[in-house]
């Protein structure tokens, strides 16, 4: 798992802007899933990314 | 005034809803287009992997923490090598970024996910870097 940061405007009272920061976790199983499938093909496997 | 000061109030209170405060994004990342870019790549670091094999087997590049690999006093070769490699494996990150909608600060998170994956892939002997930064042989 990891955290990646974002920044969201809202925009409601141009005289009020806010800024929130939110926090994104990043589920990452199915990157890995994909990381192994690339590495695999590189590497002469027959799995498509 | 009172009227917008409480909408405003809720557009925030909406905005954090949807977002909570640790939002899991449940997806499959992918490369979801096989971009001319990205075909190159991944033929290129097809047609280096024997190469790059025998030069991690040599000791002279290593597998980094972060995903790309390292010449490892291996002279001109291993550097021309390394550099080669990075390249190719950047535009295929960068493309699992760009083609799932991830924010731009997420490619450090895909770059430490296939470094897993390439240590846990790595043969015996290859030099890998732990995510501790430390050094090692698999």
């Amino acid at each position: 798992m990891a955290v990646s940061g974002c920044t969201v405007k809202a925009v409601g009272d141009p005289n009020r802007p806010i800024t929130i920061r939110a926090h994104i976790t990043v589920d990452v199983k199915g990157l890995k899933q994909t990381a192994s499938n690339i590495e695999d093909l590189v590497s002469g496997g027959s799995q498509t990314p | 005034m009172r009227s917008l000061g409480i909408r405003w109030m809720s557009g925030c209170l909406l905005v954090l809803a949807m977002l909570g405060p640790g939002t899991v994004r449940s997806e499959t990342y992918e490369l979801k287009q096989m971009t001319p870019d990205v075909q190159a790549a991944l033929n290129a670091r097809q047609q280096r992997f024997s190469q790059l094999a025998a030069a991690k087997q040599a000791g002279t590049v290593g597998e980094t923490n972060e995903g790309l690999v390292t010449p490892r006093g291996g002279g001109p070769e291993a550097a021309a090598l390394a550099e080669a490699e990075n390249r190719d494996r950047l535009t295929i990150y960068q493309a699992i970024v760009a083609q799932n909608g991830l924010p731009a600060d997420a490619l450090a998170t895909v770059q430490r996910v296939f470094a897993e994956v390439q240590r846990e892939k790595a043969a015996a002997g290859d030099p890998i870097q732990l995510p501790s930064g430390e050094w090692s042989r698999k």
